[in-house]
């Protein structure tokens, strides 16, 4: 919609500061971006629970060497470990299970149980030395999301509206998305995730469900067809305008345009969610589950829907990646799960000259040790949480393709080279959407807030 | 901006100074924001050896009366991007034209400094009198400002607001009509006292304090289990029920258990600093949690009371205000003395916690000890019968075959030998042993080891790790694990210790269900042993499915002989595992009376005896159906605080002692340094901060806003109050009435200023858009429990019960089982389902979403600014949520049943939600909006029978379903009008 249609669908009688307020909601904050932005929207395709990283992408050939040795102090450096593996009388290294090959003109190892994504592993930029300073469920992926370990901040997508603002009218900005992964459930996912902190609420993202109403509340009650709501909002502005005219408070204009937005959103939200106009071709990418709700593949599907509807930041999470124990049993089938469908984003997006200004996120909170949590036997095992290095990748809008970044030591432990912080990594995702991380501030409690609290670098070197 | 343009002078001073810079009001503000991050009070982060926050440090750069010749005012005005402040390579932007004349003016001036203005103790101003003072404050203000008060608000839009105010419900259309109808004087004020003696009033000052206290029923981390802490949500009901004073509020919430005497209700008043989330992740550190929970109650603290943002100095000095960061660890040390820890169980309360009971409760406790007590006495009448009696049946006893022993409680006996060779095992059915950490049990058995690693009894998982219960001799010593989870979900402990090889003995394992290894005891030939304790954690359910197994378990196998095998669902007592061991005299002498007396007592002592008992377990069981709430203890040798660098709970430096920021007023010589101190120094006269916090709390409460804006923060980078003078009058008059908040309320009700109309000229919202100066009334949309309370008040639907367990109204379904999975959210059934939004259940991490849509915080942390935006899914919230679909239905019911004309029903709808009739243009579109959905129900009624259907409350069945539902669809509409929610 265009400024001026905007215009001629507003009431009468609004005021102009409150014209300009609700601009001003929907077109983000003064002097943004900073800089011109290489991407225009985001794709985070979150795996909780914390991927392994050595069954994945970061291929460790020596750890067969190592097999079964405790790890050497000489690595471990007395890190802190979580107390689920601490009192362990032992950490016994195992290597991956699984075969590695380099794919593609860049060469990048990828796993065999991801051949999907090896196919396109020349679009995408492998980051292998990301860390986080936190090792439990929790506090970790609360860091990644909202840049530090407690509630209470907003999150990423709620800071990247509150700075950008929205494409659209009809769609809310910012969408969460959530699957459960193979075991049907997963690290819990809380709402303080996609909240605003402290934020005004209006930029905390809107969860799509996939039981039930997509958005909560969004479907009218039984036996109120679209005709009477029709009615019911034409009566509802006529009288809420009577007050407008009465009072002259400008919060009754924003209230008249929300009931608008709510009205467009009860079509545009089962529109988004109608895949019947989908090609065969591209429903058979994305793999069989993409018809079945609420799965990731269907998420993906989805994902793309909403980016090319101009939603800003579209968040994805699949549950599930905590594999303490029986690694060998449930790591396929959460690979199987993501991997077709989000090689699928990639090609999709690619084909429909999306890829270019949209940047699409792969990675966990964390990673995992190469020692072995609990039993390991011949054919089990399973890893604890690993902060000090993992991997996620990055593709599209802004980043440099085919590129694998940073490294880690033969045991998988430590990062030798090019290591990149959490903050980093935000630093970077919100120069690619044309965002200096550390202009993007709001105070609350006396102090300039930012994603990145005090620290982050925009990892120039993964950049076009 | 605002800020730039009023002027603070001293009432009946106006003309005084216009021109006069003042350091508080214009300077800091400037110097705070752009300067205190490098040249403040944060020394780690001061970049050179100026200081721009104390006068005689800032001297380096600063030189009195000459801008020019100072070195802060050159740079701040450089152009040479190398030598600007604040710096242009570190991205900064430079200082505004504005921003330098004030400093300009200001050093020319004499580069006067001022303790910040919040530090410096409130006085109370001049006021004329006869003038309600807040009325003469504001007045006088506007004055200056060119403007005055709005007229008085019309009486209908008065009563619903100070209605909405005061009780967060709406007037009914009776209290209007009385209230119109009063013409006397006082009629208003008697609305008001009317309003502050209703249960509501408790009921709508304490669902704010519950934001500000980070109330919620689950734990809020991860898996984010429940808790119960309604006893003291309730404690808060009574005391503003009772208007409590302010000052003993505060005390008992920070330290009720410490005062003299300690009454039940002052201990439950300390959940306040129990409300804080916890985790139950697994693999978590202990401390790095426990610290959090104590750096939470600090930072809380400061923030309620003080208004001081010290979690800022969590890490660092701050960097705005002078508080240290010793200062924060400092005060941190009052609250970190609670013998708790970090990683917390899952299913209910965390220690420490008390037994709650209601009034009625422990007048039945009562009850039962005063039975229980007589019971006593009946058995001790009948003792020397007994005795007699006993003494006549032991002769008898050797002529007699049976073999008895203490069969209550015994779950399992196997009395055989068994002989084990380190392979064999002997299983058993799944029933036997089955125990999770909240059953007592007790395990026995006979042993003859010729191994001293090896497994004696277990039902668990079979390696050492593994899941469940295991009796071991490990290096010969006696070794229990009950483990869910060996690394943090377990308890294990050992004999110091060790048995006899090859000989045979008697052990036996008793636990009471605690989930405290501290409360096991282990027995070797029925002597008590001591016990290492190696690990203590046994809080998380346990459920395996191997069998009980004898000389197996754990990866360990037994060599040698075993015995009369025992499984009890009781802890046996001492005296009881001698009997079942019978290797002393006095054990025999046992065993024969308990034998006598459950087999072959006298009637009278039997039945006497029975009854006793079966009152102790009838009391136990009540108990257990006693609330329990989590509260504030002391340990007993305090813990030791040090300073935490950077935060980090592994990180210690300086050890620190109790005490308050240093910049504050100190703690007076006779107060103890523990939270009790702590407590009375928050309330002390001498308090610059509290009172002053507190009052603009409430005027935040009923003007959206609070005369500082940023209600957490009276800092430097704080927003400087709008009113001084009137927040300073409200802050003594408040300590003067004894803190007194029905009083402080009552007197801001009645002012004009609260009274004034809240309509708005274009001029006037452009020149104050957020009504900061009070030349109008408050117009703002109701808080999110408002929205949702008064439409089950208007439709009848409310159903108003003060206090008890929190309730399950309607939630759109799934949304627990997304977090986590497992049962979810089980909705209530009947009443539950429209009490007022207070008593709602709040799971943090899924709080109710349509409260969180109108803004309502998470509680996962403290909040007390008060936010309200605007979106569509609040339009969504209000026309689909199944609580506003109903309740128009019933409102629907009402409106029909209350007149046959059409008309008249509307006017009374709009009565009944509006406390006003509809104004004809209203009224025509109301009516044309009738008669689309009648026609429209007319012809569809099977569409009117599905809208009907939403909800559980009966329906009216007297009335035709499509008039019915077309009537409903009106009543909807009008919960849906921009006037409904909002507060005029």
């Amino acid at each position: 919609m265009t400024r001026r249609q905007l215009l001629q669908r507003l009431p009468a009688g609004l005021g102009v500061a409150s014209l300009s307020q609700l601009l001003r909601a929907d077109s983000g904050l003064p002097g943004l971006p900073h800089h011109p932005p290489k991407a225009k929207r985001v794709i985070y395709l979150f795996q909780s629970g914390g991927p392994s990283q050595m069954e994945t992408f970061d291929y460790k050939p020596r750890l067969v060497d190592f097999q079964g040795q405790d790890l050497p102090e000489s690595v471990r450096q007395g890190q802190r470990l979580t107390t689920m593996s601490a009192s362990q009388s032992s950490f016994p290294i195992v290597p991956s299970g699984y075969k590695f090959q380099q794919h593609g003109e860049s060469g990048a190892w990828v796993s065999e149980m991801l051949p999907h994504t090896a196919k396109i592993a020349d679009r995408l930029t492998f980051v292998k030395s990301l860390h986080t300073e936190q090792i439990n469920h929790d506090p970790a992926v609360t860091f990644f999301q909202t840049g530090f370990q407690i509630a209470g901040r907003p999150s990423m997508g709620a800071w990247v509206v509150y700075g950008l603002g929205s494409e659209t009218r009809d769609l809310p900005a910012f969408v969460v998305m959530i699957s459960p992964g193979s075991g049907g459930g997963g690290q819990p996912l809380y709402d303080r995730l996609w909240g605003s902190g402290f934020l005004p609420t209006r930029y905390q993202g809107v969860k799509f469900r996939s039981v039930g109403d997509p958005v909560l509340y969004l479907s009218g009650p039984d036996g109120f067809p679209r005709e009477n709501r029709r009615a019911f909002l034409d009566t509802l502005q006529e009288v809420n305008q009577l007050k407008l005219d009465e009072t002259g408070d400008p919060e009754i204009s924003t209230r008249i345009a929300q009931y608008e937005m709510a009205f467009r959103m009860q079509s545009s939200v089962p529109e988004l969610v109608d895949l019947s106009k989908e090609p065969a071709h591209v429903l058979e990418m994305y793999g069989p589950d993409v018809h079945k709700p609420g799965t990731f593949a269907y998420n993906c599907l989805l994902a793309r829907r909403l980016a090319e509807r101009g939603v800003r930041f579209i968040q994805l999470y699949h549950r599930d990646w905590d594999h303490h124990g029986n690694l060998p049993k449930n790591f396929p089938k959460m690979c199987e799960q993501t991997d077709q469908p989000s090689a699928a984003l990639i090609s999709d997006l690619h084909q429909r000259g999306m890829l270019d200004d949209t940047l699409v996120i792969w990675g966990g909170e964390f990673g995992r040790t190469s020692y072995c949590q609990g039993r390991l036997t011949k054919d089990d095992y399973g890893r604890d949480h690993h902060p000090r290095c993992f991997t996620v990748w990055l593709a599209g809008g802004g980043i440099r393709p085919g590129l694998s970044y940073g490294a880690t030591d033969d045991y998988c432990y430590n990062i030798t080279e090019n290591p990149v912080h959490v903050h980093d990594l935000q630093a970077t995702i919100l120069h690619c959407l044309g965002i200096d991380h550390k202009r993007l501030t709001y105070q609350f409690q006396g102090r300039h807030f930012r994603l990145t609290d005090v620290s982050g670098d925009v990892v120039q070197d993964i950049l076009v | 901006m605002l800020r730039r343009t009023c002027l603070v002078v001293p009432l009946l001073a106006l003309a005084a100074g216009a021109q006069t810079v003042s350091f508080n009001k214009d300077v800091r503000p400037i110097l705070s924001d752009r300067c205190y991050a490098c040249h403040g009070p944060d020394s780690a982060a001061r970049k050179s050896k100026l200081r721009l926050d104390r006068e005689e440090d800032s001297r380096l750069g600063i030189v009195p009366g000459s801008p020019e010749k100072s070195e802060v005012y050159q740079r701040i005005t450089s152009t040479n991007k190398m030598k600007r402040m604040p710096p242009a390579y570190l991205g900064h932007q430079p200082l505004s034209q504005g921003e330098t004349d004030i400093l300009r003016r200001w050093i020319g001036q004499g580069a006067k400094y001022e303790p910040h203005w919040s530090l410096i103790p409130p006085r109370r101003p001049l006021t004329p009198p006869g003038e309600h003072p807040i009325d003469a404050l504001v007045r006088a203000h506007l004055h200056r400002e060119g403007l005055s008060l709005s007229p008085e608000a019309g009486r209908r839009t008065l009563i619903r607001r100070v209605s909405l105010d005061l009780t967060g419900l709406p007037p009914t259309p009776a209290e209007v009509d009385a209230f119109l109808a009063d013409s006397s004087p006082g009629a208003y004020e008697r609305v008001v006292d009317r309003l502050l003696a209703s249960p509501r009033y408790a009921e709508r000052m304490t669902i704010r304090w519950l934001d500000a206290a980070r109330y919620a029923d689950t734990n809020g981390y991860q898996s984010d289990g429940p808790r119960d802490m309604w006893r003291w949500r309730d404690w808060v009901l009574d005391a503003f029920n009772s208007n409590m004073p302010f000052d003993r509020f505060t005390i008992e919430q920070i330290a009720g258990d410490l005062l003299p005497n300690a009454t039940l209700s002052q201990k439950i008043a300390t959940g306040f600093h129990r409300n804080h989330s916890t985790s139950a992740e697994g693999g978590i550190v202990d401390e790095e949690f426990r610290v959090q929970y104590v750096a939470d109650r600090t930072e809380t603290t400061s923030t309620v009371w003080l208004g001081l943002t010290t979690g800022c100095a969590r890490c660092h000095d701050h960097k705005y205000d002078p508080i240290r960061q010793k200062d924060f660890y400092q005060l941190f040390a009052f609250f970190n003395n609670v013998p708790e820890r970090g990683f917390v169980y899952n299913f209910g309360n965390e220690e420490p916690y008390i037994k709650a009971p209601l009034p009625e409760q422990q007048a039945k406790l009562d009850d039962f000890d005063r039975r229980i007590t007589a019971a006593r006495q009946r058995v001790a009448q009948l003792e020397p019968q007994a005795r007699a009696a006993q003494a006549r049946w032991e002769k008898r006893v050797p002529k007699l075959t049976e073999e008895w022993t203490i069969t209550d409680g015994l779950q399992l006996r196997a009395p055989q030998l068994e002989s084990f060779d380190g392979s064999r095992i002997v299983d058993f059915d799944n029933q036997a042993a089955q125990f999770s950490f909240h059953d007592a049990y007790t395990f026995s058995a006979w042993i003859k080891p010729a191994c001293g690693d090896c497994a004696i009894l277990s039902r668990g998982e079979d390696y050492f790790e593994g899941q469940g219960h295991f009796l071991h001799l490990v290096n010969g010593k006696l070794r229990f694990h009950a483990t869910y989870r060996w690394t943090d979900l377990a308890m294990r402990l050992e004999t110091v210790q060790p048995v006899n090889l090859n000989e045979w003995q008697h052990v036996s394992v008793t636990y009471d269900g605690s989930m405290k290894a501290s409360h096991v005891r282990v027995y070797i030939n029925g002597v008590q042993q001591k016990l290492n304790i190696l690990f203590d954690q046994p809080i998380w359910p346990l459920d395996t499915k191997e069998p009980f197994r004898i000389g197996a378990g754990g990866g360990k196998r037994f060599t040698g002989d075993i015995r009369d095998v025992r499984i009890y669902t009781r802890d046996l007592t001492e005296e009881e595992i001698g009997v079942i061991t019978l290797l002393t005299d006095k054990a025999r002498a046992d065993r024969l009376r308990m034998w006598f007396l459950e087999v072959y007592a006298p009637q009278d002592v039997k039945q006497a005896r029975a009854q006793l008992a079966s009152l102790e377990s009838e009391r136990a069981k009540y108990l257990k159906t006693v609330p329990t709430v989590m509260v504030m203890a002391e340990l007993d040798t305090r813990r030791k605080t040090y300073l935490l660098k950077r935060g980090a709970y592994d990180a210690p430096g300086e050890e620190v002692q109790p005490a308050v920021p240093a910049v504050l007023p100190q703690l007076k010589s006779d107060w103890p340094r523990n939270r009790l101190g702590l407590a009375q120094w928050i309330v002390s006269r001498e308090n610059p901060l509290t009172a002053r916090v507190t009052v603009n709390r409430y005027w935040q409460m009923l003007f959206g806003t609070g005369l500082v804006k940023t209600v957490e923060d009276f800092g430097s980078q704080g927003e400087w109050p709008v009113h001084p003078e009137l927040l300073d009058w409200l802050a003594v008059e408040f300590m003067d009435s004894g803190w007194n908040v029905k009083h402080i309320l009552k007197t801001i009700v009645m002012s004009a200023t609260y009274r004034q109309s809240s309509s708005v000229s274009p001029a006037l919202l452009q020149r104050d858009p957020e009504n900061r100066l009070l030349a109008r009334g408050p117009r703002m949309r109701l808080a999110a429990e408002m929205v949702r309370d008064q439409a089950l008040f208007v439709s009848g639907l409310l159903v108003e019960k003060i206090g008890g367990p929190s309730v399950k109204p309607y939630q759109p379904p799934g949304l627990w089982q997304e977090l986590f999975g497992g049962k979810g959210y089980e909705q209530d059934k009947g009443e539950g389902l429209w009490r007022r939004s207070l008593y709602t259940y709040w799971k943090r991490t899924v709080a109710p979403p349509n409260m969180i849509n109108f803004d309502s915080p998470t509680r996962e942390v403290c909040l007390v600014r008060e936010t309200r935006t605007n979106t569509p899914l609040q339009a969504l919230t209000l026309m689909n949520d199944i609580v506003y679909v109903e309740a128009a239905r019933k409102l629907a019911e009402r409106v029909f049943r209350s007149s046959p004309n059409d008309e008249t029903r509307i006017s009374n709808a709009f009565r009944l939600v509006l406390d006003r009739p509809p104004k004809p243009a209203e009224s025509s579109a109301f009516n044309k909006a009738l008669r689309q959905f009648q026609s429209y129900y007319a012809s569809h009624p099977d569409d009117a029978q599905k809208y009907l259907k939403t909800g559980e409350s009966p329906r009216d069945t007297t009335i035709g379903q499509p008039d019915l539902a077309a009537w409903a669809a009106v009543s909807s509409l009008l919960l849906n009008l921009d006037e409904t929610v909002t507060k005029e």
